[in-house]
């Protein structure tokens, strides 16, 4: 965040650092394992991730535009409406 | 055998055709937006409502329908200029800029599912008076390890077009382009218009994985390319004295971004607190991190109420100065490209919102004999920017608060 250009090194390390954490959390992926009868609180509303995707649509549209980053929301498109 | 052949066929039609007594087969959703930001010297106003329709012919499909718009009045910068410049003149930087605009966005979508498998695809047009968008999505989704892990990927390519000025046949260096003035005429066969094209490739790959009975994370990982004109049209920034040029950035733009999610159901307050953190990178030297949470908390049977917080910090663009004409560092010339463009600068910013939800599904009845469920949600959040260097002609930027309320209705069928 000091606005230093990282070098490639460092980036390719960095990456490197994410896939081996991802790779680590995959392989015990497996391991996890919950029962469907235990699964009622995971399909209760106030856990899922996107729920009210529709409602808050706008709000993402909105932080979208007044930042300069994008991700993590989606990958569907249509429009700018950023000018 | 014949016989029983037909039999079987009747009986797997009947079975598409006639379904449960309460099996859902439509859902409409609307939602109504509006969003407000006062910073200094500028007002922008935002009304963005939408519509949209969902049917379930079979169990085995979903066809979707929507329509939105952006219905935007306001303000923006028309000329950027910086400390050094705005110490010695007074530029006009907003007074002519206002922005009128309506863009429409109509989409179709369609989702395939099996038992532990969807594949989704989707088309969406949309239009403004300067920009024209076109995109094709399609995504895949699979569940694993008795449906405790999911996979998705998902893919999207817009085929956009940005409206311009036809620039003199003089001017053959970008630092003696001109802004564009109006759109009117964008889009016609006038000739002082022409377009560029914008493509927009987005790929994003999510992992979502239940630990315990009470745990689940999601790890998701987008990257976006972007090729085409990507400055703001009618910008133009002050370049040196009597140096006026319209906002020159490079064409091409890689992003990626990984963010990861996690979800803890607290059972003594019976509501879940959600934690996301995401990291962000780009070809301009963007570098930026967000940390949300949401708390959320069901009260009784059909209400529930959720409070969030956001912080967000980013760098800025390499090619980012607020004052192109000189000054003491970081002030100063960045090589080719200018940019008057607040988001592309260094800042920080918080929200704080409040959602809540009431949501109704009686047992075995339907509501006014048609209606299976019903949900009403309303959402009130603010935010609010501390720009690091971007100022109005050397005139810091205060009151950068934005104010975002939404209502929603969705009814099954």
């Amino acid at each position: 965040m000091d606005g230093k250009p990282r070098s490639e090194r460092e980036v390719r390390a960095r990456k490197l650092a994410v896939f081996l954490v991802c790779l680590f959390l995959f392989l015990t992926a497996g391991c996890a394992t919950v029962a469907p009868q235990e699964r009622a609180i995971l399909a209760d509303p106030t856990m899922q991730f996107d729920a009210e995707t529709k409602h808050d649509a706008a709000l993402r549209h909105a932080i979208e535009n007044r930042e300069g980053s994008m991700g993590g929301t989606g990958a569907s498109g249509g429009g700018c409406g950023c000018n | 055998m014949r016989v029983q052949l037909t039999r079987t066929v009747a009986l797997l039609a009947l079975s598409a055709v006639a379904r449960p007594a309460y099996a859902q087969v439509a859902e409409v959703d609307t939602a109504h937006s509006v969003f407000y930001e006062a910073p200094t010297r500028t007002h922008m106003f935002v009304y963005s409502p939408s519509l949209d329709v969902q049917v379930s012919p079979w169990s085995w499909l979903d066809v979707r329908a929507g329509w939105e718009a952006d219905v935007v009045s306001g303000a923006s910068v028309k000329v950027k200029a910086g400390p050094s410049y705005g110490a010695t003149h007074s530029p006009d930087v907003v007074t002519t800029a206002s922005v009128h605009d309506f863009r429409n966005v109509g989409r179709g979508e369609l989702t395939v599912k099996g038992d532990a498998t969807s594949l989704t695809a989707g088309y969406a047009y949309g239009t403004e008076h300067d920009y024209r968008s076109q995109s094709v999505h399609a995504s895949a989704r699979t569940d694993a390890f008795q449906h405790n892990t999911q996979f998705e990927l998902s893919y999207a390519h817009n085929f956009d077009s940005v409206c311009d000025r036809v620039q003199s046949a003089s001017a053959v260096d970008p630092t003696q382009w001109l802004a564009l003035e109006t759109s009117a005429d964008c889009f016609t066969s006038a000739t002082g218009r022409t377009t560029h094209p914008i493509a927009v490739d987005t790929y994003e790959a999510s992992w979502s994985q239940s630990w315990t009975p009470v745990v689940a994370t999601q790890l998701t990982y987008t990257a976006q390319l972007v090729d085409g004109f990507q400055s703001d049209p009618y910008r133009s920034v002050v370049l040196g004295e009597g140096l006026l040029a319209q906002e020159h950035e490079p064409n091409e733009r890689a992003r990626e971004a990984v963010t990861a999610r996690v979800a803890w159901y607290l059972r003594p307050v019976r509501g879940a607190l959600r934690v996301a953190v995401r990291g962000y990178h780009d070809t301009w030297a963007i570098d930026s991190g967000s940390a949300e949470v949401e708390a959320e908390k069901s009260i009784g049977e059909a209400l529930r109420v959720l409070l969030r917080a956001r912080l967000y910090r980013q760098t800025g663009a390499v090619f980012w100065s607020d004052d192109y004409t000189g000054g003491s560092p970081p002030l100063g010339p960045r090589g080719q490209y200018w940019s008057g463009d607040r988001e592309l600068s260094p800042f920080s910013s918080w929200l704080v919102g409040l959602r809540v939800v009431w949501a109704l599904a009686p047992p075995n009845r339907r509501l006014l004999g048609v209606v299976q469920s019903l949900k009403l949600a309303a959402s009130a959040n603010v935010s609010s920017s501390t720009y690091d260097q971007y100022t109005l002609g050397g005139i810091p930027v205060s009151n950068a608060r934005a104010y975002v309320g939404t209502i929603s209705l969705s009814a099954a069928f």
